[in-house]
This record gives C-alpha cells, structure tokens and sequence, in this order.
C-alpha cells in the first residue's frame, strides 16, 4: 500500500548531520517506492517556505523559534496551526518524527495522534538516565512515546535504551540501521593502486615492514567523541609505530588539545589537522588511509565506521553504544575505551595489516550488501504497513508467542484506538505528577483542534496537487513490486489485494486533483 | 567486562578463512530454515522482523545499581556531624549578634575570645603541620600541602618559620584591612530598614549554610567561595546595623573567625582527631542550644543549662531519625546502567 507520509524534525539540511542524511535518504528511497513523502523542518538562515529537493521531496521551512543549536523552542501547542494546515493539504496519512531531542518532531507526534493519524518516531541518539538533562529528557520522550505507534531505532542497543526510556512495550519498537551510499564511499579505485591490475583478489598482498600506514580520524573533535583518548593515545602509537601517519580531520572544542600534543611531542611531521572536512569530501579523506580509528565514547550506530569500511579501511573502535553490532569482527579491532587498550588495539590493526591477515579491497563489496537504503525503506515500509492494518496484526507482531504478555499493551501496540479517554489513559500512566500534566496538554491540544476545525474548517483549505513525477512513477514502480511480489510468492492473495487498493487509491486521488 | 560475548558470533557470511567460508555459509542457510539464534547484530539480514525481540539477549548488559553502597547507620551519624557543627556554629554567631545588638554582651569581649580560640587553634594546627614534616622525611610535597591547607600562608616551599611569618603577616593584613574599613561599613546600610536587613541577612546565611562544603577530607580546599562569601556578605550588613566602630570592627573580625577560619580546622580535626572532633561537635551544640535558648527566653544560665539538654537530645535524635529515614531511602534507588551511558576514558597519565 502507497502512503502520504510526513517526516518531522528539527534537523534537516542545509544543516549537515546524520539524522538529516538518514532523513533525507529514507525519504527519496521511499518516494521511489511509491510513496509520497514530505519534510517539515524549521526555518534555517535564509531557507524559508517550500522548496523541492531531487525526486520531488517536498520541504516545509516552517518558520519558528530556534534557541539552541538549531532546535526550536518546545512550546507544546504552538505548532500546531500550521502543522494541520500542512496536514490537511498534503493528505499526510503517517507522521514520521525524527531525533528525541527535536520539539518539532515530539510536537508533530502529539498533533498527529489528536487529530487521528499514525505516527512512526525514530530514535537515532543514546540517553543516560543519571544525569538531570536526562531525566527531564527522558520524561518529555515518555510523553511523546505515550501514544505512538511504532518507534524505529538504528541499534538493538539504541532499542534497549528507548524501551527503558520511554517504558515502551519492546515489541512496539524495530530496529532497522542507518545505512551508506556506498558509491558515495568507494575505495581507490585497483587500478590506480597497483599497476598490475588483478580483477580477481589474489592471495592478500603483506605491507613491507617500513611501508608507511595512515591512520585516518575524522571526527567533530569532542569529549564525547574520546577526543581526550586519542589526544593520549597518539604518541605511544607513534612511538611504537614509527612509520604510522595520522590524518586528522574535524574540528571542535579539542582541536587545542591535539594541538598541543602534537607540539609537546613534536608530531608535526606525523600528525596532520586538516580541520573540517564537508560530507562529500569525507571519501577523499579516507581513502589516503589504511586505518580509521574511532574513539568515541557514546554512538548510537556509528555510521562513520560503515563508511571507513567501505572506503576500504580496517576499523579500530572502542566498544561502545552500538558500535559492535555495526560491522563483523574481521573488518573491525575493538578495544575497551582506555588509552592502553586502544594503542594495543591499534598496534594489532598494524600487525595484521602488515603481515597481510585482512582483506581490505574486499570491504566495499562486503558492506554494500549488508547496508542499502532500500534495504532501509523497505523495512520501514512494513513498519508502516503494520501500523495501519494493512500486515495483519499478528503477522507484524509475530514471534510473540505470549499473547498474553501484550494484550495488555494492545492499544499501544495495534491497531490504535484514536478515542481520546484512550489517549489520556496512555498518558496517565505517565507518573504521579507527570501523568495529570500530560493529560492536561492533551485535553488543551484537543480543544485547540475543535477550535481550529471550526474557525478554520479543513474545507476552506486546499488540497495541493502531487509532485507530477511522482504519479507515474507510481504506475512502474507499483506493477514491479507487484511483479516481484508475484515471481517471490511470498503472499499472492495480499499481493492482489494491496494492487488493487493501491490502484483504488490512485484513482480517487486522480478524480481529487481534477475537481 | 564481559562484552566479548557481543563479539563471538561466528562471521557467517563474512569469514576471512577461505578454507571454512562455504561450510559456514552452510550452516547459515541451515539455521535461517531453522530459525536459528538471534544475534544482536545489525549487518547481516535476520531471519526475524525488525520488531522481534528475543528475550534471552534483550537488556543482558543492563546493570542496575552497580556501584551501590548500603550506608551503615554509625557512619552516616558520624558524617552529620559535620553538618551539625556547622549549623552549630551559625547559631553561635546569630546569637552573639543578638546578644550584641541587646548590649548583653561587650563585643571585644566576644571577639576577645574568639580572637583566643583562633590562636590557639593556629597553634595546635601549627603543631600538626610539624608532626607532616616530621612524619615524611622529603619535606617538599607536605609544605605544598600545608600552605594549600592554610588560607593565610602563601605558597612558599621555604621552611615553617618563613610560613609563620607569612600567616601572620597575612593576620595583621587584614586585621588592619577590617580596622580601617569599619568606619565604612558602619554606615552601609544606614539608608535601609532594620527589617530588610533582617531578611537580606537570614536569606544570606541560609545560602551560607545551603552551599557550605560539607565533604572531603583534609586535601580538599577551601569551603566553597559562595558559602563563605554569602556568610561574610551577611556578617557585613549585620554590622552595619550596630552602633559604634568598635563594634562593627569586633563583629567583622568575629565573622571572619566563625566563617572563614573556623571551618578549616574542623576539616583537619575531623581527620586528624576523631574524639576531638566529637568533643568539638558536643561543645558547639551545647553551646548553640544554650545560647539560643537564653536569646529566646532572656534569662540566664538555667536558661543554657535547659537549652542545652533538650537541644543536645534533639540533635542526637534528629540525627538518628534523619539517618534512619536516608538508610530507609536507599531501597528506592535504581540506578540503571548499560551499554548506552557514555563510557569513561581511562587514560593512564596526562601527557607532559
């Protein structure tokens, strides 16, 4: 089934990110898909209105309030106006929010589910549960979480850490990773590398012992991102290793660290700062090393080493948040984030490297069949296929032997009743003092959406006509997936059934337009 | 750590020795029919939904209260004290004001003996610092120590005569310093009512005794500067409300005493002299009480006598109740840790 989806959040370009790739992506792979998606953002610098990004990816610049780092101010109600209004005119079925810490997306959630829609939230960030910052965090996610209908995060661990934050039932909750474009992340190209230009990979050629190896990092130089390990670690790797090189690109509050380091120990000769370096150029950066090295003390997925991997890097990465579920153990050397253990991780990196033990040129091809973003939009489509009933209940939720175990959470988990002493049930279960407020916002939310749909009745808005493209690219696109559902076997009579409802729905919306 | 159990999954479809690769994949292929193990892994395709979770792997690394320590009940009494004295002491002052403002008191008296039991502390403190340079035979780090401990010394690695010189040079400073700005500080206020001094004054030492240090041991530094500079800010205005120079000048003398000095030696004592410590501890609530208690009633020594009874058993039961209710309290606690938190660094040593 085709849908009209809306994704929400405060990051999307032109600020450069990982949510706002994955965003992006995610979106373009599903319009490919059929589907129609838009994007609501807030106003950047100069980036306001709509705009059409490629593949007809339609952008809302909605202009709002930013108080820090580009993150709106939380006011609970205050989006709403303009969030039905888009609501209503794009015909958005799903609301998708994006990132936890972006009001946009939590209020987006709230609005949605009052006025009757699925919504989807993706957790992309790890949250401790000790520190104050947290725990008013994690109570404005349980909010939200309250009533939603599925939240996808990209790492079991990331999952874990979403189930426990928000009290969510896990069965409400998929993992599906973040994903590279791995054309974007190529190695050097073998015939520049070696002249004598094997197709085939022969027996893995061992480095000389005096070949020099690079060590590439490229990271926003925080303390988070263990800027403070690889500021210690460098000159015992130098000075046992000494024909290693570092590149080092990013920049941050650290920068003056390394910079003293590498005066201190007189590195400059082997440590290069290239300062930041722009996405696209990130392959350019990799590819003139033989080792990525990510220190990072917290990562939810670390898509950074997927892309490292796939430049043909061998990875040294502490073994932290998600980062051990992302690669398999011969593309990556772990250690535990402690100076020691990751100048000896990194000493065997070079040991194995050396002696010719890893098959680097082989990593593009390996990691290009386990991360696609089709993969990706495939996956989150069954997510939305289960949330709207399309996938039977139990056929989205199975492996759940113990009905019992979730009938309790059958409202949160299923077929969501819309009802609003439903929802204030969901939120009242919130906390002594948390649930009574939360139930408040709610009921205040409610009332402003009987007031808007009276003073400002969905009649009276316009309904805008689909990106063109789009339309027929439906058609192909539709009968392939049908063709591939049929040749697959995998359901056939579904298969007809959700042709035939998507052809219905193309049509009603083709009598739409022309009225 | 046991996270290595993360990493054991055999490299099904990725496995580097060429000899045993297409067996594996066999046996890949062979338990994806079967439904084979979950593995908390993300780059090959499970033979499970997304939405799936097993409930064998599912939070295995959540660690709830790690790193809890069960308080015991002496300790933690023997841990209020620290409190108690504190409070103790601001009651101590209150009531010297009080008692000054009345004319009950002279104030150089007051200060007179403060100004004793301030000298006689630097005397016994002196003679502990001896007893660090006597004790460790390399006598640069203790002077380090010892003039980081003393607020009025300054950082010299020259021997203990040079140091006494230098506390007291820095005693008759501001000695002098207090003398000349009394004048000054007599007439600070004289445009504002007594009740907002009143207030501002009570407002000031509750943040003093909200923010005081009560932790660490001797190596810790000074009492945290807000506490200190909230008490001294509080001493100021009081002062200004009293009639004469000389009792201005006393008052400001006695507060830096109680707030600045006083604090300094109870750290030391409480490490260096557990018994004078409760000693300490018993003489300043007998002293708050029945001070309190004779400010309150106006009367005299039976006044004390009854204050200090009944205060003293309050205090012991306070405390016992307070502690009693915090070891109560500790059930509650969940602390939940996991693969999530950000980790630590460990770094062995800062590069130099």
């Amino acid at each position: 089934m085709l849908y009209n989806i809306a994704m929400v959040s405060d990051n999307f370009y032109p600020q450069p990110g990982g949510v706002e790739s994955h965003m992006y992506q995610l979106s373009s792979k599903l319009i490919d898909r059929g589907h129609k998606v838009i994007v609501i953002t807030h106003a950047y610098a100069g980036r306001t209105g709509v705009r059409y990004l490629t593949n007809g990816l339609k952008v809302y610049y909605v202009p709002f309030l930013v108080i820090y780092r580009e993150t709106t101010f939380p006011t609970v109600f205050s989006f709403f106006p303009i969030f039905r209004n888009i609501v209503i005119r794009e015909r958005i079925e799903i609301v998708h929010g994006h990132a936890s810490l972006s009001s946009l997306c939590n209020e987006a959630i709230l609005h949605a589910r009052t006025m009757g829609l699925r919504t989807v939230f993706t957790d992309h960030s790890l949250f401790g549960f000790a520190d104050a910052g947290s725990i008013l965090t994690n109570k404005l996610l349980k909010f939200t979480l309250s009533d939603v209908d599925h939240v996808i995060c990209v790492s079991h661990t990331c999952k874990e850490n979403t189930v426990l934050r928000a009290s969510l039932d896990p069965l409400m909750v998929s993992v599906i990773p973040n994903a590279v474009v791995a054309e974007n992340f190529r190695p050097l190209s073998p015939a520049s590398t070696d002249p004598t230009h094997r197709k085939a990979p022969g027996p893995p050629q061992p480095m000389g012992p005096d070949a020099i190896i690079t060590v590439i990092v490229i990271q926003r130089l925080y303390y988070n991102k263990g800027t403070d390990l690889l500021v210690a670690a460098i000159p015992h790797i130098l000075a046992a290793h000494p024909s290693v090189r570092f590149i080092i690109a990013g920049n941050g509050p650290k920068a003056i660290d390394l910079e003293q380091m590498i005066e201190r120990n007189v590195l400059q000769d082997k440590v290069l700062m290239i300062g930041p370096v722009r996405h696209e150029e990130v392959r350019d950066v990799m590819v003139r090393g033989h080792i990525y090295l990510c220190p990072s003390l917290t990562e939810a997925f670390g898509t950074v080493i997927v892309e490292a991997a796939s430049c043909g890097l061998y990875v040294v990465a502490t073994r932290v948040g998600g980062i051990p579920e992302v690669l398999p153990t011969h593309m990556v050397e772990f250690a535990a984030p402690e100076e020691d253990e990751i100048v000896e991780a990194t000493g065997r990196a070079i040991a194995k490297l050396r002696a010719g033990k890893v098959r680097t040129e082989l990593f593009h091809n390996q990691v290009k069949q386990m991360y696609s973003w089709t993969d990706v939009a495939q996956r989150t489509e069954r997510v939305y296929d289960g949330i709207s009933g399309v996938m039977s209940h139990n056929e989205f939720y199975q492996g759940a032997g113990a009905a019992a175990a979730w009938s309790a959470t059958l409202g949160r988990a299923g077929v969501q009743s819309f009802s609003l002493i439903e929802r204030l049930k969901r939120y009242y279960g919130c906390g002594i003092w948390a649930g009574k407020l939360f139930c408040i916002c709610v009921i205040v939310d409610y009332l402003i959406y009987l007031v808007l749909e009276i003073f400002a009745p969905r009649s009276r808005i316009d309904i805008c006509k689909d990106w063109p493209k789009k339309a027929f690219q439906d058609k192909d696109k539709g009968k392939e997936r049908m063709k591939k559902k049929l040749i697959n076997d995998t359901d056939e009579s579904s298969g007809l059934l959700r042709k035939r409802s998507s052809r219905s729905r193309r049509q009603q919306r083709e009598e739409q337009d022309e009225s | 750590m046991d996270s290595n159990r993360l990493l054991d999954p055999t490299d099904a479809f990725f496995s580097t020795a060429t000899v045993g690769r297409k067996k594996k994949t066999g046996t890949a292929s062979g338990t994806r029919q079967l439904r084979g193990n979950y593995k908390k892994l993300l780059w090959f395709k499970q033979p499970f939904p997304d939405n799936y979770t097993d409930e064998k792997t599912f939070l295995d690394h959540l660690q709830r209260n790690p790193r809890l320590q069960p308080y015991e009940f002496w300790s933690l009494m023997a841990d209020a004290t620290v409190l108690v004295q504190h409070l103790a002491s601001v009651a101590i002052f209150c009531c010297c004001f009080v008692a000054i403002i009345h004319g009950r008191v002279s104030p150089v008296a007051v200060v007179g003996w403060a100004s004793l039991c301030t000298v006689l502390a630097w005397v016994v403190w002196d003679h502990w610092m001896g007893q660090e340079l006597g004790a460790v035979n390399v006598p640069l780090k203790p002077t380090i120590n010892a003039s980081e401990t003393s607020p009025e010394a300054t950082p010299t690695l020259s021997p203990r005569t040079q140091q006494r010189l230098a506390t007291a040079k820095s005693a008759v400073l501001i000695y002098a310093a207090v003398l000349g700005l009394s004048p000054i500080l007599k007439s600070l206020t004289r445009s504002t009512t007594s009740d907002s001094i009143w207030a501002l004054s009570t407002w000031l030492l509750m943040m003093n005794v909200a923010f005081f240090d009560y932790g660490g041991g001797t190596g810790a530094q000074l009492p945290a500067s807000i506490s200190t500079n909230s008490a001294m800010m509080a001493s100021a205005v009081l002062a200004s409300r009293l009639p004469s120079t000389t009792h201005v000048f006393s008052l400001t003398l006695f507060s830096i005493e109680v707030y600045g000095l006083f604090p300094i030696f109870r750290r030391q004592l409480r490490a260096r002299s557990p018994w004078g410590h409760l000693v300490l501890t018993v003489t300043l609530v007998v002293a708050a009480w029945g001070g309190l208690f004779i400010t309150l009633t106006g009367s005299g020594w039976g006044a004390f006598v009854a204050g200090a009874v009944l205060g003293g058993v309050l205090t012991f039961f306070s405390m016992g109740v307070c502690s009693w209710w915090l070891i109560g309290l500790q059930k509650y606690k969940n602390e939940i840790r996991g693969p999530w938190d950000p980790a630590r660094p460990i770094i062995r040593r800062h590069w130099d």
